[in-house]
């Protein structure tokens, strides 16, 4: 498995596609944060990312170490080191929320995923979904369930727990120019129509008609 | 997202700062600063230039668009304008009220460029108040809102989301044919 960063955070030529330097892995790691936030589904997992972001943390921290105290820029790394991390943790609290809210279907995503595709979660938290869903069964088991007359006692976890709604609306904004983006009409009097998305322009629209464009990164969530 | 969230954005932002120190580049994770050199300016982004402004180590210089005529003309054409007219920085409110809290000394005319800011947010949120009251009772399906900024959004972005998201759902119901599964409630 190929580091992406190198040893000091300096890029060097490398003739590898993936080279990124660690100003850009820090913008990535942003845009990740923002469309985690505020998309109503799961995103895919990033985890190539995170472990390179927390390359860094790790390396700066153990660098801060051994500095001495009262070093003039030790506080400006360290205030650095706190706001990455700052980032990466609520990144991470956003998927986390999500798996909670729609473990049965995430987890259904995940089993009936073929092979080439990117997995929806990481080895941890898929571990934490199952872990999840065990513990809501037997906790509805042990609380109702067992109680019930016997046809009555198992529940479909998939039917129960609300899927994510995938036409809320969300802000986004465009980085890469879009043509034909399909709007659907809002009432059965309206017709629909197609919209060019400029790029560095800011929209409100629905989120499943541009959630392949969020995956892409040619639009951003705003 | 929380205010403070779109605080922590902004503070990414450049500003001029002149210190008081002498300093080698620092190579941090996001990118080089430096050298600092007594009284040269230098780029920094607001949260080194904030926490140097408190230990007295810098001055800051106000970036180009806080300047009272400039603001004036700008409130101008926001009042005389329907649509929203681009703003000066996209972080224009978040910049001004952190600058001004922290530097104000640094800052000519401080407390005349809080009000033409505050003049010019007071503007823009009563248009977006009124471009949302309509794009929900036209029951539009999609809106481009260029020239708003991200804290503008974020007053609006909770109430207005749940509330077309409410009535999609009321919208929905009424039609015939099932969705597999419900839907959330946010």
């Amino acid at each position: 498995m190929s580091d992406c960063l190198s040893e000091d955070g300096i890029n060097q030529e490398e003739a590898e596609d993936d080279v990124l330097t660690p100003a850009k892995l820090i913008s990535k790691l942003e845009e990740a944060w923002l469309n985690e936030k505020f998309s109503p589904e799961l995103l895919e997992n990033r985890s190539e990312m995170v472990e390179c972001v927390m390359e860094q943390l790790t390396h700066m921290e153990s660098n801060l170490q051994r500095v001495k105290a009262g070093d003039a820029m030790a506080s400006v790394h360290r205030m650095e080191v706190d706001r990455i991390r700052f980032v990466l943790s609520s990144y991470l609290r956003s998927r986390l929320q999500k798996i909670e809210k729609f473990f049965p279907h995430v987890l259904e995503k995940e089993k009936s995923r073929a092979d080439g595709q990117p997995s929806l979660l990481s080895p941890e938290e898929f571990a934490f979904a199952k872990e999840y869903y065990a513990n809501t069964e037997s906790y509805l088991k042990t609380v109702a369930l067992k109680r019930m007359p016997a046809n009555l006692q198992t529940v479909d976890m998939l039917k129960a727990v609300p899927e994510p709604c995938l036409d809320s609306f969300v802000f986004l904004r465009v980085k890469e120019r879009q043509e034909n983006i399909f709007v659907e009409p809002e009432t059965d009097d309206q017709r629909e129509y197609v919209v060019d998305l400029e790029e560095g322009s800011q929209h409100l629209m629905r989120y499943r008609t541009i959630a392949p464009l969020v995956s892409s990164g040619a639009v951003q969530l705003i | 997202m929380d205010p403070s969230e779109v605080e922590f954005l902004a503070e990414k932002e450049f500003v001029k700062i002149i210190p008081n120190f002498s300093l080698n580049m620092i190579h941090l994770i996001g990118g080089d600063l430096g050298p600092f050199n007594p009284g040269l300016p230098v780029d920094v982004p607001v949260w080194l230039a904030l926490n140097l402004k408190q230990r007295q180590k810098c001055r800051i210089i106000p970036p180009d668009w806080m300047d009272v005529e400039k603001l004036e003309e700008m409130r101008e054409l926001e009042r005389r304008e329907n649509a929203f007219t681009p703003v000066p920085s996209p972080y224009y409110m978040e910049l001004t009220k952190l600058l001004l809290n922290h530097a104000s000394d640094n800052i000519p005319k401080a407390d005349e460029i809080r009000t033409l800011v505050k003049d010019i947010w007071d503007t823009r949120i009563a248009k977006l108040r009124l471009s949302a009251d309509s794009f929900i009772s036209q029951q539009e399906a999609h809106a481009q809102l260029d020239n708003l900024t991200l804290m503008e959004i974020n007053t609006v972005r909770e109430f207005l989301l749940d509330s077309l998201n409410c009535m999609y759902k009321l919208r929905s119901n009424l039609q015939p044919g099932s969705r597999k599964g419900q839907f959330t409630d946010h």
